[in-house]
């Protein structure tokens, strides 16, 4: 055993209490020790994340390994798992949100806990086995999740489509790892590397790849297979969106990282082209579906489909660039996300989640409306904010391999992208409200958590402790 | 006070004014101005002081030096993700840049002193814009270079769409979506000089020592170049300027116009010609054509305009064109006259939409056919107004003519048959440019003044200061130009030398 191991145990124990301490007051639906247990938990153990040693390697039964990587991984699951959980509290409060109160909150908290237990074990994966129930322990989860607005039928239909697109992929994640188990003959890491190493042509291990790529591509919203997105990110509660958005998007792009810089790292040259197509479709996919939307979440759905077209491309940078520009930009991008979902939650309360709801917030809330606008900027990439920081070092990756016109592509696709954030800044600022409306109102704790996410969003893209740490931790 | 501390302080200045206003009350117009109307006034000050000590401390360098030589430099560590540095220095481009940002800015306060609508996110705007204005001028690391150039190109959308007039919404979108178009094509080639340099550096004086290879440089030099002059409104990429500038408020005109255009020239100098000297031989010649559209195209365009603020958005087309032209021209003279323009046209088009801005608050129409005989009304205005188009045109006295002359005699130099035929065509614009010039001067202050404008009253004091700075600058600098000539020199012999190595 190892001290490496303690936050996998830990968050696993704190699911259990979760659950148990639930059902000690099953009679009180609005009780919120489930609430205050799971964030204390989660931010205990992202404490314990932080004091643990970063240069050591731990492997555990041989398919079980934490490194530092795997740390940094985890940091974020962590940070996810913790602000969905803050920002889920006010659904579960009657007058919470206009589409009608949630039911069932330690389960939710529960769920959120045990989808991250399944994250984890994706990135400490030894071997192909670890890797794929960990990815089902991260998407099971959110089916249930996606349906958790039981009574309204939007939601019903997200679930419905998420379950049966979900389980597609599943097979043919599993139909690809067989594939690869047919070429190595065994599952670990190690063997998959020499098998790979030794016949990077093999049909088989060719195969196999397209299967998980297609496999993983549905998670991280790749073209063409992202068309679930906009229906679930505007069916599921926004908390889960956010965590769909966020968490299960990381998962997916850091699934790729393992594999093609881990045991098919052999492979990666001539991924290259395949991996740069599908990113550029994507982003072009995410563009344009986004430029006709009038829904917050649908429109959320497609920027975080382009968002994942930029994150792609950076795989085909060389190991330490692809998987530190990759690792900076999902917390900028984690932040950007969450304070938007934090900004749908706030409007969400009392009108519907649409554009035109933004009307009027440069005057009325000049503060809710200045976070607004910086988080547009982060996510189209406008410096001083992270996202700039983050873009470059994602395209800076695609360039370290020479493909410049890739990045003018990704580039102007990115300026396309900037026309509709700036819709909704327009919205904020320059569209006055039909009618005169009463004033948003914000729960301290959101009010804290944007303070937060506003700070990291700004502070990532001026002080470079982050992404310093993160190439020692590579290195 | 030593070198580089000023020169942060300076960047820093407007950001940590714009931060100062932030706690202050919404209602608090006049305060939020006075701050803005400091903070920005001791910058004059201090960009003032960082001349004078320039002056003393520039070694004359030797008209051989290929490398260019930056004062007050400093430079440390910043992200060691891409060995981003902090490093900062000036030459006498980037000096005189900064002083013309300082005048048109404190000008440009002075001048929006009547704005009340939410003058507190107005002002904050305004000096971060400003902030990173300055921060482009003493970039020498290409990272924070493109960093500030971001950071000035995106506070202009809101400052457009939600304070300025007509077709905001559109011209701001328009405007803005252009120039982010642009900087994607600066972004791609700051990357490929990168990692092709085998550096794995963003210092722009490192990068100016490595000889890139020619193929590189063939198709790195029109990206980069592009880029900033979409900024600099080259012909065909120049369409967002007239509609940006003619709904921006007057402020945000002058600063867009005076000062923020000439970034994109500023660009294309300092990181596409100084970085790819073999690129820009090959190509120049192609964009000479590109740019003697530019400079006939808009002062034909000008002619047809009768919105002041079109015909001013069109003739800063021309007058832009015409550092581009200099720059195309490939002889010191031209260089030099480039920069000289990149002056003269900043502190000549900010007094135009000052003025401007001051005649359509009075008047409320823009209309050139509307207006007349407002010199028995509003004198001291309708003078300025005179000079501010003689400036224009290029008369002799004035700083437009030092920096025109200097133009065309370098791109005559240049014996190439097409720099002959496109500096010839390009002369002709000057006979343009007095038709409409002197069209619009006649047609607003001379003939029969209107009743409905009778009872106009000329400018206030405090309306006064600003275009009396800009008229002291522009005379100064038709006068007086040997200084800034010396200085010119100094900081162009080495891009020319190296552009011709």
């Amino acid at each position: 055993m190892s001290l490496l191991l303690l936050p996998d145990l830990f968050l696993l124990l704190l699911g259990v209490l979760v659950l148990a301490l639930d059902l000690l007051h099953a009679k009180k639906p609005s009780a919120s020790g489930s609430f205050h247990l799971s964030w204390t938990g989660l931010l205990l153990i992202f404490a314990l994340l932080l004091a643990l040693p970063y240069d050591q390697q731990f492997v555990w039964l041989g398919s079980y390994q934490v490194s530092g990587t795997s740390l940094l991984c985890k940091q974020l699951f962590i940070l996810s798992a913790l602000f969905t959980v803050w920002l889920a509290r006010p659904y579960f409060r009657s007058g919470g949100n206009k589409r009608g109160r949630l039911a069932y909150q330690g389960e939710f908290y529960g769920i959120i806990i045990f989808a991250s237990v399944g994250m984890f074990a994706v990135v400490s994966a030894g071997d192909l086995l670890t890797l794929f129930i960990g990815m089902e322990l991260a998407t099971i989860p959110l089916y249930i999740l996606a349906g958790y607005h039981k009574n309204d039928h939007r939601a019903s239909e997200a679930a419905m489509k998420y379950i049966v697109m979900g389980s597609l992929a599943t097979g043919f994640m599993l139909f690809g790892l067989s594939f690869l188990y047919g070429a190595a003959g065994a599952l670990d890491f190690a063997a998959l590397k020499q098998a790979a190493m030794a016949a990077p042509a093999s049909p088989l291990l060719g195969l196999g790849v397209c299967f998980i790529i297609a496999a993983v591509g549905f998670k991280l919203t790749l073209f063409p297979f992202h068309m679930w997105a906009p229906d679930v990110y505007d069916g599921a509660p926004t908390p889960v969106t956010a965590f769909i958005a966020v968490s299960s998007k990381a998962t997916a792009i850091i699934f790729f990282l393992i594999l093609f810089h881990g045991p098919l790292a052999a492979l990666h040259t001539s991924l290259q082209m395949p991996l740069l197509l599908l990113a550029g479709a994507t982003m072009t996919a995410g563009n344009l579906g986004a430029l006709r939307q009038t829904r917050l979440r649908r429109f959320m759905g497609y920027s975080a489909i382009a968002q994942a077209g930029y994150l792609t491309m950076a795989l085909v940078g060389p190991r330490a660039a692809a998987w530190s520009s990759i690792l900076y930009y999902l917390l900028v991008y984690a932040a950007a996300n969450f304070a938007a979902f934090f900004l749908i939650a706030i409007v969400g309360r009392d009108r519907e989640e649409e554009f035109s709801s933004l009307r009027g917030m440069g005057k009325q809330n000049p503060g809710l409306a200045a976070v607004l606008m910086l988080t547009m900027f982060s996510l189209g990439g406008i410096p001083p904010l992270a996202g700039f920081l983050g873009k470059f070092l994602l395209f800076a990756a695609a360039a370290q391999q020479g493909y410049y016109a890739m990045v003018v592509f990704a580039a102007l696709n990115s300026t396309i992208s900037l026309y509709y954030y700036l819709l909704l800044v327009k919205e904020a600022y320059i569209n006055e409200a039909s009618e005169a409306r009463p004033m948003l109102t914000v729960e301290p704790l959101q009010r804290t958590c944007l303070a937060l996410l506003t700070t990291a969003m700004i502070l990532l893209g001026l002080w470079p402790g982050y992404s310093d740490f993160v190439v020692t931790v590579l290195r | 006070m030593n070198g580089p501390l000023l020169l942060t302080t300076i960047w820093l200045l407007p950001f940590i004014t714009g931060l100062a206003i932030l706690p202050l009350n919404r209602d608090a117009h006049q305060k939020i101005k006075q701050i803005s109307l400091l903070g920005n006034g001791l910058n004059l000050l201090l960009i003032i002081f960082l001349l004078l000590r320039f002056i003393d401390s520039a070694p004359t360098m030797p008209p051989g030096s290929h490398a260019s030589h930056f004062l007050f430099a400093y430079r440390t560590a910043w992200f060691s993700i891409l060995n981003i540095e902090y490093n900062i220095g000036v030459d006498a481009i980037s000096v005189l840049m900064m002083l013309l940002t300082g005048i048109v800015i404190v000008c440009g306060i002075l001048a929006s002193w009547p704005l009340e609508k939410q003058s507190k996110e107005f002002f904050i705007l305004l000096n971060v814009l400003v902030g990173g204005v300055y921060g482009v001028f003493v970039s020498l690391d290409l990272f924070t270079f493109f960093l500030f150039y971001e950071v000035a190109v995106l506070p202009m959308y809101l400052l457009i769409g939600l304070w300025g007039t007509g077709k905001k919404e559109y011209a701001a979108m328009k405007l803005t979506l252009m120039l982010v178009a642009g900087s994607a094509f600066i972004f791609a080639g700051i990357l490929a000089l990168y990692f092709e340099s085998g550096l794995q550096s963003f210092d722009l004086s490192r990068l100016a020592l490595i000889r890139f290879p020619l193929a590189f440089q063939l198709w790195a030099f029109p990206l980069i170049f592009t880029g900033f002059a979409v900024l600099g409104a080259m012909f065909p990429f120049h369409t967002w300027s007239p509609d940006g500038h003619a709904s921006a408020p007057t402020a945000v005109s002058m600063l867009h116009a005076g000062v923020l255009m000439k970034l994109g020239g500023y660009g294309c100098l300092r990181v596409a010609i100084y970085l790819l000297p073999e690129g820009a031989q090959f190509w120049l010649p192609f964009f000479l054509v590109l740019v003697t559209i530019n400079v006939l195209y808009g002062a034909f365009c000008a002619i047809r305009q009768t919105d002041l603020k079109y015909i001013t958005a069109y003739s800063s087309v021309s007058h832009c064109g015409l550092v581009l032209f200099g720059f195309a021209a490939m002889t010191f003279a031209g260089l030099k006259g480039a920069v000289l323009q990149m002056v003269s046209h900043g502190l000549m088009t900010a007094l135009f939409f000052c003025l401007i801005g001051m005649i359509y608050s009075r008047t409320h129409t823009r209309e050139v056919d509307d207006m007349g005989g407002l010199m028995k009304v509003m004198p001291f205005l309708s003078v300025a107004f005179v000079i501010a188009g003689l400036a224009g045109l290029g008369l002799p006295g004035l700083s437009g003519f030092v920096a025109e002359v200097n133009i065309f005699v370098g791109a005559y130099a240049n014996p190439a048959t097409l720099n002959r035929i496109c500096t010839v065509l390009a002369v002709l614009s000057i006979v343009v440019t007095a038709v409409y010039m002197l069209r619009a001067v006649n047609s607003l202050v001379g003939g029969p003044l209107a009743g409905r404008f009778a009872l106009l009253t000329d400018a206030s004091l405090l309306e006064r200061a600003p275009v009396t700075i800009l008229l002291a600058c522009l005379f100064g600098m038709g006068i007086l130009p040997g200084w800034i000539i010396k200085l010119v020199d100094n900081a162009v012999h080495p891009i020319f030398n190296n552009m011709m190595r």
